[in-house]
This record gives C-alpha cells, structure tokens and sequence, in this order.
C-alpha cells in the first residue's frame, strides 16, 4: 500500500532499505511513531528521551547530527554510526532524530520511503492543532488515494461532432498571409485598452471556440430577451469579424456602446486601464449569462463561458507562529495581479514572474497563498503602478520583467504549498491534481508604453508559433525578441493541452449556416 | 629570582581525562538550554530568519550546483553538508547573530548563572 506520486518523482530504496524492508515490514516505523514531535511549522523530530539529553554512545557528543537506530534504539553521531553497524548485524537503517528522515548506514546517505513518510505524516497531521477539524485534513483515510478525478473536460473543445457545418478553409492565400481570426480594431478615441483586451480574449482559445461553435447564437438571444443589448451578442458580432477573412480594419463601435452602458463610471473618452476593462467585460459576460440562464450561481462553480475559462481558486492559510493554527479559506479570482519588485534589480529574480505566495507577518501569524484550482487560461497582471505616500503620487514602473513563455504552475499549487509544509514527505495529498496539467504556454502579451496617464497599450499574439503585434488597426509580425523586450501589463496563458489543440486545428473553422462560409478573401492576394 | 612562566601554566589539557570530569561553562550553558527547552525555541527562531533573509535558498542554490555537476546518484548527504558548512557559516548575517547572542544573554541573566 504504497501512496503513488506522479508529479514528484520517488527515490528508489537503496538495496540496504529494501532488505530491511523485507525483514521487519513496518514494525519499526509505527514504534517510533509515538516519539515524533511536530513543531509548529511543520518540522518533526523524535523526541524519546525526555530527560537526557541524547548523545552519541560511542563519543557523548550531543551537537550536531544524531542518527537513532530503528533496530536497538541506540545512538550515534554521524562519525561513529558505521562502528554500529559493523557490530551489530541487521542495525543499518536509523532515523535523523532532528528531521525524521530515514538513513542508510551502509550506503552512508538518506534513503526515502514511501511507507515511512506516510507515518510521519499522519502523526504530523495527528499533532496539528484543530487536527480532526480542520479542513487541511482530508487524511481520514491517511494514505489511501482519492478517488474523485477530475478530467480535463471543460467542454469547450473543438465540437467537431456537433457543428452544423464543418468547412475546410484551406488557406487558399499567399503564404505571407496571416492566420485566420487577426484583424486590427479600429481606434474609437483612447480605445487602445478595450482593443487590446478583445484582442487577447478573442484568442484565448476556450472563447475563441465558444464564438466559433456558435455557442452564443444571436438570432435566437435576440428572440429571448427582445431588443435589449447583450454583451455576448456583441463579442460574438466582433469574433464573426474577426474570423471572416476579411482584413479591413474593424470598428467595435456597438460593442463600446453596450460596454458603456454595462460599466456607465467607465463610459468617457479617457483612456482606460487595460485590466480594470478586462474585469468588467468579464463581469458583463458573466452578467448577461446569468440572466440568460436565470441562475444567480457564484463565481464558485458559474458555468458562463468567462467563468470557465478564467475562474480559478486561490487558498489563504494564515498560520499563527506561536501555535501552529491554521486558518484556511478559499477564495475564487479571475486573474493573479503581481507586484513588481523594484527594489530587487539583480538578476538572480530576473527569471522568475514575482509570485503571489508571499508570507506577509501580521502581528503573530503568517499567510501563505497558493493555488487550489487553476483555470482553463491564466491571466497575470503586473502591478506597475507604484504609490509615493511621501510625495503623493503616483508613478509607473517602466522596469523591464522578463516572463516564460512556458509556464509551469506546480510549485505554486496548494498540493505543492501543503507537500513543503510537511517536510516534502512523499505522499499523496488530497489535492494532488496530478492528472489535470499545470504545464501553460502564453499565447496574448499585452503590453504599455508610455506614462501611466498617457500611454498606449498593444496586444502581441502568439498563433502557430508566430508572434503579432496588433496595434489597433496595423497588425504585423514580430520577432519573439520583441515581444520579450515589450512593457508587459498582462500575460495570458492557456493550458497547455488547449495549446496544442488550438494550433493544430486552426486550419479548419466551424462556420454556422446563417454566415455564407464563401465570403470573399479580400486583403490578401 | 623569577619563575618560569612555563611553570605558571596551568597543565596541558587532556582531551580524554577532561571529559566527564568538570563540565565546562559552555557545557553547563548548552544543558541548561536544552532542559529548559529554550535551546529548541531559538532554534526555531535561528531558522525562521535564516529563511526570511534568503540564507536557506542560498544554501539550496549551491547544492542543487552540486548535485547537478556531480550527477544525483552520486551525492551523499554528507557531501552536500562538508559543502555548505564553510560558506554557510560564513554567511549568517550580522544581525542574525546579534539576536541570537542577545537571546542567549537574556536567557543567562533569568537562569541566574
């Protein structure tokens, strides 16, 4: 009974331990069991002799590694340990007293056991204060794997078997020619902002699928809520443009209209920030969709297509450093804003986005953040905005940040954040979402230049391996330097399994009776 | 006429005769520290800010070198601690260590030794 870890890969057992193994089973892991201590912060020791103090039994040193022998219970420091087992035949394995971790006396080194290291979790979990209540305990069966699995089956694939008319599209235009669905957007006045956004979401690949599969029919909303204005209706009226083949310059004008309405504080001719538009056109779909489906469901588990492409759960667990209670809540987001750190200019971070799982000291306890649920795309907003309380102002960071393109979320996932928190013990955690990737790739950069009032905002996309840079109107093709030495504002990434989807079958679109699938190609010859 | 300093000397140490006999200060020191369970709270403490002022991830940093220079199987737990001793001892910030010393300074005084 051995708890599986696909993520993190498990250590063989030394031929030493395997035999040990063999001979005494468990036996020896569940009779140190009642000498582990759990501390506060994770860390467990074994705590046998409460009165002595421990010390070698060859040397009487008490500094410094202490290895207790699982076979006599003896002790020995890390010099004189090999007399034991020389001595004593079948005394190989000890345990390090001061971080309960298995050693080999023969292979001189630290072995690793699944086995061992559920014991110890179990007992850590045992120590913890609000043990049995706490929600960070779902080890009642300790050990044994969860049997809910979550499929990556968002739905919102490529519905090959349900479109109503499937046409090849060969792309029947010069090779200089781009790829289906880029189009510039026309400038309505300071419009950059929502031109930037429509761009990265209309290519986020689950929306782009959703408005190709015509999964906002407009004719039939039209007929459900009479002549009133729908959010989604708009978006789909700018995708069907976009991805008609048509390259002329696209004005949004009725999208804006519907937007000014739906956001009346944001209705001017000011520029905008980008990102705050970005979170109130989600807030619309997500709005226009309730009343489509007349149900009033929490960002939680909401089944609107913004919802399930961007909904992701962020876990807080505040630790109080005296007691080692924890506090955990979670809390559904749509994005992940970041700081800039702009007192850090080495280039050590330079690699590295600066993370939200940020321990901040609040009188007596900690707070870590990680990530319970990742969303189908992930969207990053770096913070550039920096305020002096001093001079009360304030100001942009320009600071270049570099940004992966690959992304791999694992160490920031609640399933890794709770594994380090016990030691790093293998184990299987409730949360291990194994089987679902945390492996992203970027498609949408959208980037600022400029001051933090005046300033301009362009969208590079990132189609077939390709990077584009639509600047309102002008779309063209960037190299990939460019786009990294870009002012980037908000990152958007995709898992990377709809990634790989996306570019494979960009080359057919699925295309709804009412639109002529024969429109003319113009632009490109 | 004045004596040899020689002969002032206390007599040379003996590793093997001293041990068991009087415990020395620091030895006293240490015991004390331990039973009373204060030893284990400043280490927590010594750990805690090691953490927060990137001495931890250093540490972590020349080891993961290490081991990938020197291939994973063939690295012991031994090594990797004669690797770090020197450096890691070297680089405990002051400040650090002013607070641990200030701990132990305080501890002395409340045990009346």
């Amino acid at each position: 009974m051995c708890a599986r870890n696909s993520i993190y890969t498990t250590p063989k057992p030394c031929k030493h331990l395997a035999d040990y193994k063999l001979r005494h089973g468990f036996n020896t892991y569940y009779s140190i069991r009642n000498c582990l201590k759990t501390t506060p912060n994770g860390r467990t020791r074994v705590a046998k002799h409460t009165t002595k103090i421990p010390r070698c039994s060859f040397c009487d040193r008490y500094q410094g590694r202490l290895y207790f022998c699982l076979m006599c219970s003896s002790l020995w420091c890390p010099t004189h340990i090999l007399l034991h087992t020389q001595s004593e035949k079948g005394h190989e394995v000890a345990i390090d007293m001061d971080r309960s971790e298995l050693y080999c006396c023969l292979c001189c080194d630290q072995v690793y056991d699944p086995d061992f290291d559920k014991v110890v979790v179990c007992n850590q979990v045992k120590d913890l204060p609000g043990g049995s209540k706490s929600k960070t305990n779902g080890f009642e069966a300790c050990g044994e794997r969860s049997s809910k699995r979550k499929r990556l089956d968002s739905g919102i694939g490529l519905d090959l078997k349900k479109s109503k008319l499937l046409v090849s599209m060969r792309d029947r235009r010069a090779k200089s020619c781009y790829p289906l669905g880029l189009r510039g957007l026309n400038n309505l006045g300071s419009t950059c902002f929502m031109n930037s956004v429509l761009q990265a979401l209309l290519h986020a690949p689950p929306l782009r699928n959703y408005f190709l599969n015509d999964r906002h029919n407009s004719i039939q909303c039209r007929k459900r809520s009479g002549e009133k204005l729908c959010l989604l209706c708009d978006i789909d009226a700018i995708s069907s443009a976009m991805f008609s083949g048509d390259r002329t310059p696209y004005t949004p004008a009725h999208f804006l209209y519907s937007w000014w309405q739906h956001s009346s504080n944001l209705a001017s001719y000011e520029e905008q920030d980008a990102h705050e538009f970005f979170i109130s056109v989600l807030d619309g779909i997500h709005e226009t969709e309730s009343k489509i489906r007349n149900s009033g469901k929490d960002d939680g588990d909401c089944q609107c297509i913004a919802h399930r492409a961007f909904s992701g759960l962020l876990r807080s667990d505040v630790t109080c450093i005296s007691c080692g209670f924890t506090s955990t809540t979670y809390d559904p987001c749509v994005d992940i804003s970041l700081n800039m750190d702009t007192s850090n200019l080495s280039s050590s971070n330079a690699n590295k986005p600066i993370k939200p799982d940020e321990k901040t000291e609040l009188r007596d306890s900690s707070k870590q953040l990680s990530i319970r649920r990742l969303p189908l795309v992930l969207c990053l907003h770096i913070k550039r905005v920096e305020h002096s309380l001093v001079r009360k102002i304030s100001r942009k960071i320009n600071q270049y940040m570099q940004f992966p393109f690959s992304l791999d979320m694992t160490p920031y996932l609640s399933s890794s954040i709770v594994r380090s928190k016990f030691g790093n013990r293998i184990f299987t955690f409730e949360y291990d979402n194994s089987n679902s990737s945390a492996a992203y790739e970027i498609f949408a950069v959208i980037a600022h230049s400029g001051m933090l009032e005046s300033g301009h905002y362009v969208t590079y996309l990132r189609l077939k391996n390709q990077w584009y840079k639509c600047d309102d109107a002008w779309i063209s093709e960037v190299d990939e330097g460019i786009v990294r030495a870009s002012q980037c504002y908000m990152l958007f990434y995709v898992q990377k399994l709809l990634y790989n989807e996306a570019i494979e079958d960009s080359s057919f679109v699925h295309i709804s009776p009412r639109r002529d699938p024969f429109d003319s190609t113009a632009g490109c010859s | 006429m004045t004596r040899k300093h020689s002969v002032n000397r206390p007599p040379t140490p003996d590793g093997a005769e001293d041990q068991g006999n009087e415990p020395i200060l620091q030895e006293i020191i240490n015991i004390k520290l331990i039973e009373s369970g204060e030893k284990e709270r400043l280490m927590e403490m010594l750990r805690e800010r090691l953490i927060e002022c990137g001495w931890k991830d250093e540490m972590k940093a020349l080891c993961r070198a290490y081991v990938k220079k020197k291939g994973r199987n063939n690295v012991t737990v031994d090594d990797l601690v004669h690797l770090i001793t020197p450096k890691g001892r070297a680089s405990v910030p002051d400040s650090v260590k002013a607070e641990l010393l200030q701990r132990i300074r305080s501890f002395l005084t409340s045990a009346a030794l």
